[in-house]
């Protein structure tokens, strides 16, 4: 006959449920996400600076009138899927260089620069789960919510350099001029972000896989 | 041989195929245009020799629609084109085969004539070896040694074999014409040889240019394409080279050059705009890329085929992402 125990107590909730219930009081389901994500990259890829950005609200309202016909069949799809837009980018300060186009790399190489030589940017992130929703759609509309969002600067870019040797900042000056040039005409790439998605399959162990996704046709990198 | 063939080039309809024929269209297309599609056709009596394929080159129906568009190319129904030929005249057709045959004779000489330069180049070059030969021997005869002289007959005797030897070589099958001025009985031979036949691709010498006004075949409207024809238009107007991305699983490959001197810079795939994509693709696409060394490039077009009014609108339309993995 089992003996009549009481049952143990729960165990205790992991530091990560708690701060996801203590901090996402909200009733958007994707904040969790957003928080577990923003977690993970603070504490497994040590970014640093990380900040969560509301999406406007706007690109969540459909396309303007006008661009899609009256009565088509993809207006009702669309409003539906809507709602389930990511509402939140994160963007944070990674402690090494992510992604490199392959021509600035050349750039680099000619002058002798490396990746840890450069100041470090910020880098956007958008938090998504696995079976979310997704279509070239919501990509869009998160590419071109990209000019709005507006970084409070806490002073973690601005950062003086280390004293460098003279010869040095100046081809550190030249490469961010060049870098000021090449942003007009996306020669080194266009717009970037990351698409982070946390797993979510056999109860979610937690795993968040990280893709870098850019705007246009940007060569691949040669690995 | 910067060959222009007449335009419109005719692309073959048949049984739902997309095909071409000419060679100078071929060629053409993949200098000017950018366009490869794949060469299909194979030996008759050995289909399954088919690491090295030839003519007829089958384009998909977006390489087609393009050429179309484009004003490059239009689509002929091959099996009505081809009822022309039960109305040629007799006279006609005698003609052509005589023409047919006068260009067989023709190549046949242009092939002898290069033989025939070479064995001259060769026993020149053997008469040069003798000169040397001789020469050599003079010197090592003005040597008051007698052993030199057994060695130079020696030396003599193996350069009498070589010329036959390398005569073989370069003119395997006129092993009697070996004399150097045996010119005449050789130029006798190559006219008694049977002429080379010659095999036409296409059907227009005899019939009249497909796209000729004369010509009655009907021309077939713009292939249908898939909606991912966005894609495609907005990728090859960018200079990329498309081919099928069945390879690489996904829907096409895109080269940034010809293929032949390019690697493939991305693995590319079409979603409608509104489509739903499983994130899970994406990453599936961005791991296997960067797994190959490309990037997962995934694009549509935020109108849907029918909704554009111009060819250039279509291409503007479109909006693609690359996608590669973050490693980390």
């Amino acid at each position: 006959m089992p003996s009549t125990q009481e049952d143990p107590a729960p165990p205790k909730l992991s530091s990560l449920s708690q701060l996801i219930s203590a901090a996402s009081a909200s009733e958007n389901p994707l904040a969790a996400t957003t928080i577990q994500i923003l977690h993970n990259l603070r504490h497994q890829h040590l970014w640093t600076s990380l900040q969560i950005h509301d999406l406007p609200a706007h690109i969540n309202t459909p396309k303007a009138p006008g661009t899609i016909p009256h009565g088509s069949p993809l207006d009702s799809t669309t409003q539906k899927n809507n709602n389930i837009l990511p509402t939140s980018l994160i963007s944070g300060i990674p402690p090494h260089r992510v992604y490199t186009h392959p021509d600035e790399q050349l750039y680099m190489l000619e002058k002798g620069l490396h990746d840890d030589d450069l100041r470090q940017e910020r880098l956007f992130v958008i938090p998504t789960a696995q079976g979310q929703p997704w279509s070239l759609h919501r990509m869009a509309a998160v590419f071109d919510s990209l000019a709005e969002i507006r970084v409070t600067d806490d002073g973690a870019e601005s950062r003086t350099e280390q004293s460098v040797d003279p010869d040095k900042a100046s081809k550190l000056a030249e490469y961010y001029y060049k870098k000021e040039q090449v942003r007009a005409t996306g020669e080194w790439g266009g717009k970037r972000l990351l698409l982070a998605m946390v797993d979510r399959g056999l109860g979610g162990e937690g795993t968040v896989v990280y893709y870098v996704v850019q705007e246009g046709e940007v060569k691949p990198r040669q690995n | 041989m910067d060959l222009t063939p007449t335009l419109p080039i005719p692309i073959s309809y048949v049984s739902g195929r997309y095909l071409l024929f000419s060679i100078d269209a071929v060629t053409y297309l993949r200098r000017e245009h950018n366009i490869c599609g794949v060469l299909i056709g194979t030996l008759p009596q050995i289909p399954q020799q088919n690491v090295f394929l030839g003519l007829p080159l089958e384009l998909t129906p977006e390489e087609a629609r393009l050429l179309v568009d484009k004003g490059v190319a239009c689509i002929v129904d091959e099996a009505k084109a081809q009822l022309g030929m039960k109305s040629l005249l007799e006279e006609d057709c005698r003609r052509y085969l005589h023409d047919l045959e006068a260009q067989g004779l023709g190549v046949m000489r242009v092939q002898s004539d290069r033989k025939e330069q070479q064995r001259e180049q060769t026993l020149k070059k053997i008469e040069a070896k003798k000169a040397k030969a001789k020469a050599s021997k003079a010197s090592a005869a003005a040597a008051p040694a007698d052993a030199a002289t057994t060695t130079s007959t020696s030396t003599t005797a193996s350069h009498k074999d070589t010329p036959s030897a390398v005569v073989d070589l370069f003119a395997a099958d006129e092993r009697n014409t070996l004399s150097p001025n045996s010119r005449t009985s050789s130029s006798r031979t190559t006219a008694s040889q049977p002429t080379m036949g010659i095999t036409p691709a296409t059907s227009y010498p005899p019939l009249s240019h497909p796209v000729s006004s004369s010509s009655s075949a009907p021309l077939l409207p713009a292939p249908t394409v898939p909606e991912s024809y966005a894609l495609f238009a907005h990728l090859h107007s960018r200079g990329y080279f498309l081919s099928p991305g069945l390879r690489f699983g996904c829907q096409y490959v895109a080269y940034p050059g010809d293929p032949l001197r390019f690697h493939s810079h991305f693995l590319v795939v079409s979603a409608e705009w509104d489509q739903e994509i499983d994130l899970m693709d994406v990453i599936i696409g961005g791991r296997l890329g960067t797994g190959v060394k490309k990037g997962f490039l995934l694009g549509g077009s935020e109108k849907s085929i029918d909704e554009v009014e111009t060819e250039a609108e279509r291409v503007d339309s479109v909006r693609t992402f690359s996608i590669e993995w973050a490693g980390m």
